[in-house]
């Protein structure tokens, strides 16, 4: 009956590696869907709801992150209590006990899971010793709720925050399933004291919970896995194949992709949240806008960058606050080897993050003759250099990507000497007829990124003025389109393996 | 009460007008105009020197407006 076949129910409750439960696939959606009905019938119930999102939280984390679900159980349990500890501790030192205590649990778990085999590596490099390679399985979102619950602990200590003493609210914060595996790494200052507010959606929260949704899986489906199966993929898998001109349409391309992947899965998080009743906080704002790389860092993974400038950049400035502008170049450069390696234990990631604290650190030693230049020609308010400054800073970071995305240094060098000394520039005809669909995908994304973002909020409130089954009509019909061009299995988001 | 000696360090070393900005105790440093990430270990070390005093790191990092940089200062003096 209604094609239901009962011995595959089993399969809704065990973790199947290969097929990690996911914010785009069908039975997300249809569960996610169960979870708001069960909201809306309890609405009135907190305790119910959050019994409910707790469950929930658990499950969804198990079925994409397996048994290590009970390491994150585990990391809410600690932290829970190192943050009452710490807020109950008399005196500075003990307080300070508390705050090693915690960090060594913490970072000590991620560095064990994430950055082990990167350091036997070394050491076999340079050959100190040998030593075989652990079979580590990273847990899904370490880093990314890690990060979170260190917020909490380093909240405490700075005096942001007094300690939650509800265990739940806590344990809630800790599991929250949108954000879990991705970000964004909300602070639970800002977090916690939602928790407990009535459930009430508007008219504007759930247009806007519904467009971030669709937005988020047309950026992830129809875009970035797109132009990365198609294209993206193939020039990056063998550069000295294509000529400059793809490898530079390919490296453009990658930009779209990343951000397109990344900000997708936020927009999703975010929007699902909303639906929940909570407001997460925002992750990117239209980051290829940026007329700096300085700029750009305060609109990319906004909730990891403004974490690493609270909690590691400012204790090292102040550190080397006597050292006048080294000091600040030496704690940029250093946070942002420290943003490459959170992203990964590799060579690649370490590069990443030294070219932006490089970008950085030059930024700030041309700061002084730069304001003087704009001055002098009056160049603060010219639109056309302002564009200038975008292209710029779009390349520079477009640059940074390719060490990210090229399956080793070789191939990134090759992916800039064929733009360089390759360059071939009438392919590009070829190009566009023989990658038609990407092309267009490619401007479209751009396109759309650089509209004005007031129109964004023009369609969520002529979305918040229809009836709820319009828009339920609408929501159905993006999905059903998404479906259709989604290209093959649903590729995993790349900010998973952080 | 933000005292006018610091609030002219503050600006000196913004390059901004003390006539033409308001800095109460709740003022934080985004909303005073220049005074970013990058520029505010300048500030404190403007205001170290100034009043001879020398903050401990936490002690600055524990300060989330300029009230509270007051009372630092007041306690160091």
């Amino acid at each position: 009956m209604f094609g239901i076949d009962i011995s595959k129910l089993p399969d809704l409750f065990l973790f199947d590696p290969n097929y990690p439960l996911l914010f785009g696939s069908s039975l997300f959606l249809f569960l996610f869907f169960a979870l708001l009905v069960f909201y809306r019938i309890f609405a009135k119930s907190n305790n119910a709801r959050n019994l409910v999102l707790i469950v929930f939280s658990l499950y969804f984390y198990y079925m994409a992150g397996g048994v290590f679900v009970l390491l994150l159980i585990l990391n809410a349990v600690l932290n829970f209590y190192f943050g009452k500890w710490m807020g109950a501790a008399k005196g500075e030192n003990n307080k300070r006990t508390f705050l090693l205590l915690a960090l060594l649990f913490n970072l000590g778990l991620l560095a064990y899971f994430k950055y082990t085999n990167f350091f036997i590596q070394l050491i076999n490099d340079i050959n100190i010793g040998q030593f075989e390679l652990l079979d580590i399985i990273l847990p899904l979102g370490i880093s990314f709720y890690t990060f979170k619950s260190l917020s909490y602990i380093l909240d405490i200590y700075l005096e942001v925050m007094e300690p939650t003493k509800s265990f739940r609210d806590y344990f809630i914060f800790v599991t929250f399933f949108p954000n879990i595996l991705s970000g964004p790494i909300d602070r639970a200052v800002k977090f916690l004291p939602q928790i407990n507010k009535t459930y009430n959606l508007t008219r504007k929260d759930i247009a806007m919970g519904l467009m971030l949704i669709m937005m988020g899986l047309i950026k992830k489906i129809m875009i970035a896995d797109y132009i990365s199966l198609n294209f993206v993929d193939r020039v990056f898998d063998s550069p000295i194949r294509f000529t400059g001109v793809e490898n530079l349409l390919a490296v453009y391309g990658y930009a779209l992709q990343l951000y397109c992947d990344f900000s997708g899965y936020s927009d999703i998080a975010i929007g699902i949240a909303l639906l929940l009743g909570f407001k997460l906080m925002e992750n990117f704002n239209y980051p290829f806008k940026a007329k700096s790389v300085s700029d750009f860092w305060k609109r990319w993974h906004i909730s990891l960058s403004s974490w690493l400038l609270d909690y590691v950049f400012r204790p090292l400035q102040m550190t080397f606050r006597n050292w006048g502008k080294v000091g600040n170049i030496t704690a940029l450069v250093i946070t942002f080897v420290l943003v490459g390696f959170w992203h990964g234990a590799s060579w690649a990631f370490l590069i990443w993050g030294l070219l932006h604290g490089l970008y950085m650190g030059i930024g700030l030693l041309v700061q002084g003759p730069k304001r003087k230049f704009y001055n002098k020609y009056n160049l603060f308010n010219s639109k056309i250099f302002g564009g200038i400054q975008i292209f710029i800073t779009f390349n520079l970071v477009a640059f940074s990507f390719i060490f990210i995305r090229a399956n080793n240094f070789e191939s990134a060098i090759d992916v800039v000497k064929q733009i360089l000394f390759f360059f071939k520039p009438n392919v590009f005809i070829q190009f566009i007829e023989g990658f038609t669909p990407t092309f267009i995908l490619i401007v479209l994304g751009f396109l759309f990124h650089f509209l004005p973002s007031s129109l964004g909020d023009k369609v969520t409130d002529e979305l918040s003025k229809m009836n709820i089954f319009v828009q339920a009509i609408i929501f159905t019909i993006v999905i059903w389109i998404i479906t259709q061009v989604q290209s093959a299995d649903l590729q995993p988001f790349i900010y998973f393996q952080f | 009460m933000i005292s006018e000696r610091l609030k002219k360090i503050i600006c000196d070393e913004l390059y901004l007008d003390p006539s033409s900005i308001e800095i109460k105790d709740e003022t934080e440093a985004n909303e005073v105009p220049g005074w970013d990430s990058l520029n505010h270990a300048n500030i404190i070390v403007a205001i170290e020197k100034d009043y001879g005093v020398r903050f401990k790191g936490l002690e600055v990092l524990k300060c989330n407006n300029v009230g509270a940089l007051q009372n630092l200062v007041d306690s160091k003096i």
